[in-house]
This record gives structure tokens, C-alpha cells and sequence, in this order.
């Protein structure tokens, strides 16, 4: 019975959505806030007594099925399932979607944000979308939560909607995010076809299973689906630009829960990737390359939200390569970590720039620990926690946990290891950027800001877990599955000594003027090597080339056979059969037209009315031709009947 | 009885609609409303009383018996939801044109006229009445075009004329030949079935029917008439092209060749997925590149009636009913899109996306319906139109991984033109013609709730949709389960 407790998780942020869009009592502003709170926090209060009667193992697994569908040939079971990744993971979504709400409440209501409704009413469909997918039991449940969370955070990336700019960047975040989910609806697909069941505990296995071409290729389009959902190199493209939305999205759909729901994809399906080497070893040269390119690209921002957003394609490559070297349990346990530590540094970040005018460049930070200093000390902790600073941080446990799983795992192992180690010191460098700059003094010395309890409140507990969650790492990998056999110290000191070269790294950046104007003129490197303008060139510009030519001139006035006047092409197909028709018809009327027997029978007519016209010559009304023809014919009458009477 | 009802109501509702105002001074639309609600019940009435059997209703009558000629109506599950589709669009188009005041009972009259004919294809069984409500159909659907369109009406109206009469000679000259040939004469659909015919007759009269069907569905290079159709025709024209007339191409395809030609068939449906495929990814490109909103929507129906070609042709289970469900779900959203662009340029007076924008603050339920159809357009999971795709893929990867590689690509590509559509019409400031745009007014508000339910509904819970389509569906697999009962 408890089992269907689960089928309740996603249902209040779905009523929530559907009572904010549909709106039918009219809600004013504070009762939009109400409702999108309430509805926002209560998934924790479901799944939170669940997930911890399952992780005190006083409940088994559970499985609640929803409902089925008869297919003809078989049934479809959908259903909700709770095992130790599915409670990890929909606490730890529940969890930060509560504190950014929370977050939400005050900071929304800075500028007087219009369309709030619009907001909790999307921000509340994502939580009902993410719960589903990770709770989901079946393929279909989990492909619906995740194509919703793609949607939500279209809408929400261009929260913005008079923004060109806004738009433009939820357009490329869902179209990239679209090619990679075509690409997990392929996998999902084959796997089904494979088991014959959309059941995960169905699917996994029989994935593993598959004839070895079959099987790698089912592998690599889920490989295919978890980059782009997670901004990995070469789909990482979409979420710096992502950044247009508003920083409590950024703070929960962008960094701490959307954009790692590829690592719990893969970790979901990691029997699969580890079936097949090659895939593994894909997943893992994918993950260790990304979390190299993100944290240099990092190192290189001026904006700090862009900082985070590189950090946050760099964190995700570690749990990525995590599961490629086979430890899925320790890759969930950074999934877990860095939801804590990231969507802190979103939110206090927003706290800082907000109080520094709005601007989210690192130099406006310049001051904030004078301004806001709780949130520069939560920031700071995130920090830490972000660059793994040893023993004392939560991130410093789960990545050496990772650090540890890619050494043991043989030699390709050992170059994810080396790579992971050089990405963890330029962590350290560009972690502690922001927070040197805003611990120094301005040139204007700044006023204290009043923090609202609403906002300080969560990062305050967002930061006690950044750094003391690193207790709960151990245990939780061990409910997950356990990681790989643990390898010697000298592993873990020298990724210590990795986390304290990135602070020394970073103080040297920005106290030392030489390396200071290095990074600042690092132009490539800050355009995450121009990755964009690449793919502009490549696929965007053709693209746009080819609709051109296909469909004409943009605008351009059409005539009747569906032409633009300026003779460019407009749907050429049509117009081929539109010209053919018109050919046939030429060519069957052509020796019809003119219509011959038409034009002998209105001769045979004129004819007929030639004829009549020259009879009327006869006519002439002179009595002396009547007279005439009256003495002919009547000769011609008197010489007929002396000719018949003749013997 | 029944069967026949569901034609001759909206038949001589049509005249009922033209007259009611001369005659007895009753409102033309009330007329037209209450006879697509009782065409609904009788309807309703029948599915309910149906057998259990491979059909729900059938009914059979001699007409010209000399010539073999018949009255001969099956109705199963699959034409149910069609008959369903119809009779509930006829009703919607006359609530979202109410504005309509021209020749209003004529109108009105037209309406009724094509839900009777494309129920007479829906239901007929008897090749020759078949022809005949086919070409039917597309006198009141030219009228509504040429009376009552936009721009260059008449132009379109005649090219529509031209494409579907001439595609129409090919069924009909197909249902001759079959006809002649039979001894004795019939055009009983079963019993034709059961003709010998070589393998070359067989994919001859196939290319007759598959020309018409194709035509109307439309699938390049025959869909030419489908976008200036769309953009000149009034918005009830639309959404009965797009909801209707389509759909009896797609229903012709899903439920004659089968039956009639299973070899023929066999040969020519690699060459109508190909066709399918090649249609998908044409359709979705054009649709990019449009900036008629309109036009726009109207190519996307090709992509997605190439997508329905795709699945009829799969000849598997999965991508058969995928092509059912995909139709059904094809009428709502591309209806309900037309309805809202054609709300919209009744008030703004363009449909040019580069004239338009900014809707939500002018405009919010606007612009929360146009978010709705986004998603479908999309096929977002949890609308009927993600099923009916995804079930056409999971066929085709059993038929071929590159069809479905291609059918997938449709899915991408739909992110680029439902982002240009909604980005053109709801982001942004608001334009000066969208200035003082009235929101959506209670008349329209409830069809679009009704189409927007029945896309999630269907979607979200399957079941019913399914089974409603399973028997039509394993008949088209095996042709042994056509018996007539």
C-alpha cells in the first residue's frame, strides 16, 4: 500500500501547475505565491518519509503501478517505482526544488516580476516532470518527465518573453536538448522492442543481453540522449547561453537537477553502458574531456552565472566519466553533492549581484562580502565545497570517491584519472575567483544590504550540507551499489593537493596583475573555444540556407502557381507537379484547341449563311425580274408538260 | 439505419440550414448545431448498441441491382473515431464563425454537405458509392474556399478542385475496371476482395486508388493545393480540410489497399514509405521557412500525414496503429491550431509572423492555448500526437532502422518551426497589430478546451483510443479478419 504513496510525489506541483496556468479563481499576487510554494515543497514532504523508511531499509523496493495499456499483442505496465537511486534521487530534487521556491518567494519579487503566475506555474510542471522521471519505473513514465523538463525549461529559459535574446536561448537549448532526447527515444525504443516490456527491471537486463552491433548501438543512443540533456561536450553548447533565464531557474533546473539528469540517466541504465566496452569507454573519455573543457572554459568567464554554467558541464563530466569507469552508485553520490553545492552558488550569487545593481559580472561583486555577508559566506562555502577542499567539504569526498573509482578501473582508467586531476586544480582556480573578488574592498566602499530571511534561510542549509554532507557520502554510495575497491592513499592526497593548487591557482589569478590580464584576454577560451560560432557555420547557416532555398525568399509575395515573383524557388516538389499538370494539358489540348470539329461544323454554319446571303440577291423588287422569272417558269412548266406528255 | 443516418443527417441538415431561415425563420447556426448533435447521438447510440463482432454496425440494401450497385456501410472502431471527429469539427466550426454573414445559410449549408460526404466515405463498403461521396466531398469544401477565402481564393479553390478531381479519375477508374471485371457485376468491397487478380492488375489498380488517397492526404509532390488551400480558406474550411478531408485519404490508405490488393501492396509499400519518409523531412523544412502562420501549419500537416503514410504502409502492428492513433490526434492539434491563427487574424487582419507577436500580454488564454498546441505540434509526450509518432518509429525500426533514423529527424526539426510559430506570434513586445487584440471570447474558448482535452486525454490514457483502433488495425495486417459478418 505504501507503494502507492509514490503515484502522490509529482501530484501536488501538478495540481500547482495546472491551478496557477489555468487560473480559474483569479488569484491575486500573494495567493499565486502561496500556491506556488505549497505546491513546490509538498513532494518533500511525500517522498521525504519514503525515501528514508527505504534508506533505513525499513521498506524493501516498491513498485506502483499506474496503469496499463492493452497494445493488441502485449501490455504496457506503467508504473512508479522507489529503489535506492530513484530515493536518492527524488529527495534530492525534491530538496532543492523546495529551497528554491523558498529562494523564489523573495527574490521574484526584487523588481516588481511581472507574470509570477507564469513562473510557479512552469516551475512547478518541471518538479512534477523531474519526480516522474526519476521515479518512474517504465520507459514511458521516464521519457514523459524527461521531454517535460525539456519543455519547462524552454519556457523558462525565455521567461523573458519580450526578450529576443531570452528566446533565442530556450530555442537553442531545446532544439540541442531535442536532437540528443531523439536519440534516447531511439534507444528506449530499441531496448522495448529488445525485452518486449517497457519495465525498467526488464529493459536493463535484456539490454545487456542484446547481440553485440544491436546492443552497443541501443548503448550509444542513451550515451547520445545523456550528453545533450547534460550540456556535454559536443552538446554543452546550450547552457551557458541558458543563463538567460532567471537565476532561481538557473539555481534548480540549469545546474542542480535538469542538466544532471543525464548522469542519472546513465547511472539508471549503467548495466547497459558497462555491457558494451566500447560504450563505456566512449561514456568515459566523454565525461573526463568535459570536465576538463568546462573547468578551463571556466577559468576564462567574466560573468559569473556563465562561470557557474561551465562549472556546472564540468561537474556533470565527472559523473559522467564516473559511471563510464563502472562506479554509477559514486556518480549519483556527486549527483547528490553537487545539487547542494550548485543551486547554492546560483542562489547566492543572485543574492550578491542583486545587491550589487543587478550586474552579474564577477567584478560587480567587488565589496559584496561587506553588502551581503551571508551570502558571500554561503557563497564562499559552496566554493570550497565546489573545489573539493579536502576533509571539509562535501564535494572533496565524492570527487576523490570518483577520482579513486577511475584509477582502479585499468588503464584507460588511469588517463580518465589524469585528465579528471588537472580539471579539479583548474576547479580550485576558478571556484575561488568570484569569492576573492568579492572579499576584496571597492574603490567605493558599499553599504550592508538587508538579506531576507526567505532567501538567506536556504542557503544557509544549502551551505551546512555543501560542507557536512561529505558524512553521508560513504553510506549513500554503499546503498547504491557500492563503489570499486578503494585504491592506495597516495590517490587521495594527491587529489588534495589538487583541490589546494586550485586555491593557490586562484589567489595568483587575481592578486597577481600579470596572470590577471592572461585570463582576461583568454577571448577563445571564455567563447568555450567557439564551439558556437562553429556550429553556426557548420549546421545552422546551411540549415537556413536550404529553407531558403526550399521555401523562397522569406516573405516574398506568392503568385498563383506558388512562385515569388523573383523566380527564387518556393517549394520546388510542388511546383513540379503544378508545372507538369500544366504541361500535360498544354500538351493533351493542343491539337484540340482550336477545337477542329468545332471549327468544321461553325464552317459547315457560315457555310449555310453564305448561301442564304447570296439568295437574298433574287430578291430584287423590280417587278420586271419577277416578271421575268414568272415567264421562264412558267416556260419551263408549259415545256415540262409537253415533255411528259410526249409519246 | 444508423449508418445511413450518419450520412443523411448532415445531407439534408445541409438543406435544412439553407432553408430554415426563409422558411421557418430559425437561425442557420442553430439548425447546423443541432443537427451535428444528433448526428453525435445517433451515433453515439449505435457505438453503445454495437456488435461485439469485427464490426460495430453494418448495413446492407440493394440500390441498383442490375448494375451490382449497393448500399453497403460497415462501421468499426476506426471509422467510429473518425465519425466522431467530424460531427464534433462540424459543430466547432460553426461556434468560431459565428463572424460569418455573408451567404450565411449557404455556409452553413456547406458545412453540413462535407461532414456528410467524408461520413459516406467513412462508412462505404460499396466501391462505387465510395467514388461517388469521394468526389462529393469536394464541392462544398471548394465552395466554402472560393465564397468565402481569403486572397486569392478562387485560385486555390480551383487548384484544389483540379488535384483532387483528377486524383479522383484514378480511384474511379480503378473501381471500374474492378467492377467490370467481376462476375457477376459488383462493387462490394468483400467480395471483390476475394477476385482472383494477377500480381500487375493488382499494383495497377493500387497506383488508381493510392494516387487519389495520396493526394488528399497530401504526401509530396502531390501536396501543391494543401498550403494555398489552407492559407485562402476560411478558418471552419481550415479546419475541415485539416480534420476531415485529410483524414479520408488517410483512412482510404489505411483501410482499402489491404483488403483489396495485399500483394500489390506488398510490392508498393517499400516505395510509399520511401515516399512517406522523403515527405516528412520535406514537409518539416518548408514548414521552417514559412511566414505565413498559416502556410506554416499547413506544411506541417504534410510532414505529419507523411508520417501516417509511413505507418499505413509499415505493415506492422506497432506502425499501423501509430498511423490510427496519429490521424485522431492530427485532427485535434491541426484543427485547433487553425482555429487559434484564424482567430487571430480575424482580429489582427494578417497572418505574418514578422507582423505579429508579443500575445501573452495582450492576449493571455491566447497565448496559454497557442503554449498547449506548441506542445503538440511537438509531439510532446502526454499528447496523442507523441503516441501516435512513437508508435510509427517503434514500427518502422522493425521494418527498417533508416525510415525510423528519418521519422525521428521529424521530431528535431519540429522544435524549429513550433519555436518560430509561437515565437512569432506569442514572445515578444507586443506589435501594433496585436494592439488591442481581444482575448479569446467564450465561443472559441471551449473548442479549443475540448480539442486541447482530447489531445491530452488521448495522450495521457490511451486505452480507449487503442482499443477502439485495434480491430481495424488487425484486419489491416491480415486481411482474413475483413470477413463481413
Amino acid at each position: 500500500m505504501l507503494a502507492y504513496l509514490l503515484l502522490l510525489v509529482p501530484m501536488p506541483s501538478l495540481g500547482g501547475f495546472l491551478l496557477l496556468a489555468l487560473d480559474p479563481y483569479r488569484l491575486d499576487r500573494r495567493a499565486v505565491q502561496a500556491a506556488g510554494l505549497a505546491a513546490g515543497c509538498a513532494p518533500l514532504l511525500v517522498i521525504g518519509p519514503l525515501a528514508a523508511l527505504h534508506l533505513t531499509g525499513a521498506i524493501g523496493d516498491q513498485v506502483a503501478p499506474i496503469f496499463f495499456i492493452n497494445v493488441g499483442n502485449f501490455e504496457v505496465a506503467l508504473a512508479m517505482g522507489l529503489d535506492a537511486v530513484s530515493a536518492v534521487a527524488a529527495l534530492t530534487v525534491a530538496f532543492v526544488a523546495a529551497c528554491v521556491m523558498i529562494y523564489a518567494l523573495d527574490y521574484m519579487s526584487y523588481a516588481g516580476t511581472p507574470d509570477l503566475r507564469r513562473f510557479f506555474a512552469l516551475m512547478n510542471l518541471f518538479v512534477a516532470g523531474m519526480l516522474s522521471m526519476v521515479l518512474a519505473a517504465d520507459s514511458i513514465t521516464f521519457f514523459l518527465g524527461w521531454e517535460l523538463m525539456g519543455l519547462c525549461s524552454f519556457f523558462l529559459i525565455s521567461y523573458n518573453m519580450t526578450s529576443p535574446r531570452a528566446f533565442a536561448a530556450g530555442q537553442k537549448a531545446f532544439l540541442i536538448t531535442r536532437i540528443a532526447d531523439a536519440a534516447l527515444l531511439a534507444g528506449l525504443l530499441l531496448l522495448f522492442l529488445e525485452a518486449g516490456s517497457v519495465r525498467l527491471t526488464e529493459l536493463i537486463p535484456a539490454g545487456t543481453v542484446a547481440e553485440p552491433v544491436r546492443g552497443s548501438i541501443i548503448a550509444a543512443l542513451l550515451l547520445i540522449g545523456a550528453l545533450g540533456k547534460s550540456a556535454q561536450v559536443p552538446f554543452h553548447t546550450w547552457l551557458p547561453t541558458a543563463m538567460a533565464g532567471p537565476t532561481p531557474v538557473s539555481a534548480l533546473l540549469h545546474s542542480a537537477t535538469m542538466v544532471a539528469a543525464g548522469a542519472v540517466l546513465l547511472a539508471r541504465f549503467a548495466p547497459v553502458i558497462e555491457a558494451y566496452p566500447v560504450v563505456a569507454g566512449a561514456t568515459a573519455v566523454a565525461g573526463a574531456t568535459t570536465a576538463l573543457f568546462g573547468a578551463a572554459s571556466a577559468v576564462a568567464q567574466t560573468d559569473v552565472k556563465r562561470l557557474l554554467a561551465y562549472s556546472s558541464i564540468s561537474q556533470i563530466g565527472y559523473m559522467v566519466a564516473a559511471v563510464g569507469v563502472g562506479a554509477p552508485a559514486v556518480a549519483m553520490a556527486h549527483f547528490v553533492v553537487h545539487a547542494a553545492f550548485k543551486s547554492l552558488l546560483f542562489m547566492a550569487a543572485g543574492v550578491m549581484s542583486h545587491a550589487g545593481g543587478g550586474s552579474t559580472t564577477i567584478d560587480s561583486l567587488r565589496g559584496a562580502a561587506r553588502a551581503t555577508p551571508i551570502a558571500f559566506i554561503c557563497y564562499a562555502a559552496g566554493a570550497a565545497s565546489l573545489a573539493g577542499l579536502p576533509f571539509v567539504t562535501a564535494g572533496w569526498w565524492s570527487k576523490e570517491a570518483i577520482l579513486a573509482s577511475a584509477v582502479v578501473s585499468g588503464p584507460l582508467g588511469a588517463a580518465v584519472w589524469a585528465v579528471a586531476l588537472a580539471a579539479a586544480v583548474l576547479t580550485g582556480v576558478y571556484a575561488f575567483r568570484p569569492v576573492l573578488v568579492a572579499a576584496a574592498t571597492p574603490a567605493t566602499p558599499r553599504r550592508r544590504c538587508r538579506e531576507h530571511p526567505l532567501a538567506s534561510g536556504p542557503l544557509i542549509v544549502l551551505a551546512l550540507l555543501a560542507l557536512a554532507g561529505g558524512l553521508a557520502v560513504a553510506p549513500m554510495t554503499t546503498l547504491m551499489g557500492g563503489h570499486p575497491p578503494h585504491p592506495a592513499h597516495w590517490v587521495e592526497i594527491v587529489g588534495a593537493v589538487a583541490a589546494l593548487a586550485g586555491l593557490a591557482g586562484s589567489v595568483a589569478v587575481v592578486f597577481v596583475p600579470t596572470l590577471a590580464a592572461r585570463v582576461r584576454g583568454a577571448r577563445k577560451l571564455r567563447a568555450g573555444l567557439q564551439f558556437d560560432a562553429r556550429y553556426y557555420a557548420l549546421l545552422v547557416r546551411p540549415y537556413r540556407r536550404l529553407v531558403r532555398r526550399l521555401s523562397g525568399r522569406e516573405g516574398a509575395w506568392v503568385d498563383r502557381l506558388g512562385r515569388p515573383p523573383d523566380g527564387a524557388t518556393a517549394d520546388p516538389v510542388g511546383q513540379a507537379t503544378v508545372a507538369l499538370g500544366l504541361w500535360l494539358r498544354r500538351v493533351v489540348l493542343t491539337p484540340f484547341s482550336p477545337d477542329r470539329m468545332d471549327i468544321a461544323w461553325m464552317r459547315g454554319a457560315a457555310g449555310i449563311g453564305r448561301a442564304a446571303e447570296r439568295g437574298r440577291n433574287l430578291q430584287t423588287g423590280r417587278v420586271r425580274d419577277y416578271a421575268l422569272a414568272l415567264a421562264v417558269g412558267l416556260a419551263a412548266l408549259l415545256i415540262l408538260g409537253w415533255g411528259m406528255t410526249w409519246r | 439505419m444508423a449508418l445511413t443516418l450518419q450520412i443523411l443527417l448532415p445531407f439534408f441538415g445541409g438543406f435544412a440550414a439553407l432553408l430554415a431561415p426563409r422558411l421557418a425563420g430559425l437561425s442557420e447556426r442553430w439548425t447546423t448545431i443541432a443537427v451535428m448533435a444528433l448526428t453525435l447521438i445517433v451515433l453515439l447510440l449505435a457505438v453503445v448498441s454495437g456488435d461485439d463482432g469485427r464490426w460495430l454496425a453494418f448495413t446492407r440494401a440493394d440500390w441498383a441491382p442490375s448494375f451490382g450497385i449497393q448500399v453497403l456501410l460497415a462501421m468499426d472502431g476506426l471509422s467510429a473515431a473518425l465519425l466522431a471527429v467530424s460531427a464534433g469539427l462540424g459543430m466547432i466550426c460553426v461556434f468560431i464563425s459565428w463572424h460569418v454573414t455573408h451567404r450565411s445559410p449557404l455556409f452553413h449549408a456547406a458545412i453540413c454537405w462535407t461532414v456528410a460526404a467524408s461520413n459516406g466515405v467513412f462508412l462505404s463498403f460499396d466501391l462505387l458509392i465510395l467514388a461517388f461521396f469521394w468526389e462529393l466531398m469536394i464541392v462544398p469544401a471548394f465552395l466554402l474556399i472560393a465564397l468565402w477565402g481569403h486572397g486569392d481564393r478562387e485560385a486555390a479553390a480551383i487548384k484544389f478542385l483540379v488535384f483532387n478531381a483528377v486524383a479522383g479519375l484514378g480511384l474511379l477508374a480503378a473501381v471500374f475496371w474492378m467492377g467490370a471485371t467481376s462476375d457477376p457485376i459488383t462493387f462490394d468491397a468483400f467480395e471483390l476482395a476475394r477476385d482472383e487478380r494477377s500480381h500487375t492488375a493488382q499494383v495497377l489498380l493500387l497506383l488508381g486508388f493510392a494516387v487519389a488517397f495520396m493526394v488528399k492526404l497530401p504526401v509530396p509532390p502531390f501536396h501543391a493545393w494543401l498550403p494555398d488551400a489552407h492559407t485562402n480558406a476560411p478558418t471552419a474550411g481550415s479546419i475541415l480540410l485539416a480534420g476531415l478531408l485529410l483524414k479520408t485519404g488517410a483512412y482510404g490508405l489505411f483501410r482499402f489497399p489491404p483488403l483489396l490488393f495485399p500483394e500489390g501492396l506488398v510490392t508498393l509499400a517499400p516505395w510509399g514509405m520511401a515516399l512517406g519518409a522523403f515527405g516528412v523531412v520535406y514537409g518539416a523544412v518548408l514548414a521552417c521557412g514559412q511566414t505565413d502562420a498559416k502556410r506554416l501549419v499547413a506544411y506541417t500537416s504534410v510532414a505529419h500525414m507523411s508520417i501516417v503514410l509511413m505507418g499505413v504502409c509499415g505493415g506492422v502492428h506497432f506502425a499501423l496503429m501509430g498511423a490510427g492513433v496519429e490521424m485522431i490526434a492530427h485532427a485535434f492539434s491541426s484543427s485547433a491550431l487553425f482555429l487559434l491563427i484564424g482567430a487571430l487574424q480575424h482580429r489582427t487582419g494578417t497572418r505574418d509572423l514578422r507582423e505579429l507577436g508579443g500575445l501573452q500580454k495582450t492576449a493571455p488564454a491566447f497565448a496559454t492555448s497557442f503554449a498547449l498546441f506548441f506542445a503538440a505540434a511537438l509531439a510532446m509526450p502526454g499528447t496523442a500526437n507523441f503516441l501516435g509518432e512513437a508508435l510509427v518509429i517503434t514500427g518502422m525500426f522493425q521494418v527498417n532502422w533508416v525510415l525510423a533514423a528519418i521519422a525521428l529527424v521529424s521530431l528535431v526539426v519540429s522544435v524549429v518551426y513550433a519555436t518560430r510559430l509561437i515565437g512569432g506570434i506569442v514572445f515578444g513586445e507586443p506589435k501594433p497589430a496585436v494592439q488591442g487584440a481581444h482575448d479569446l471570447y467564450r465561443h472559441e474558448l471551449w473548442p479549443i478546451a475540448v480539442l486541447g482535452l482530447c489531445t491530452l486525454l488521448f495522450g495521457l490514457f490511451p486505452q480507449a483510443l487503442i482499443s477502439v483502433l485495434r480491430p481495424a488495425v488487425e484486419a489491416a495486417l491480415t486481411p482474413l479478419l475483413f470477413v463481413q459478418p
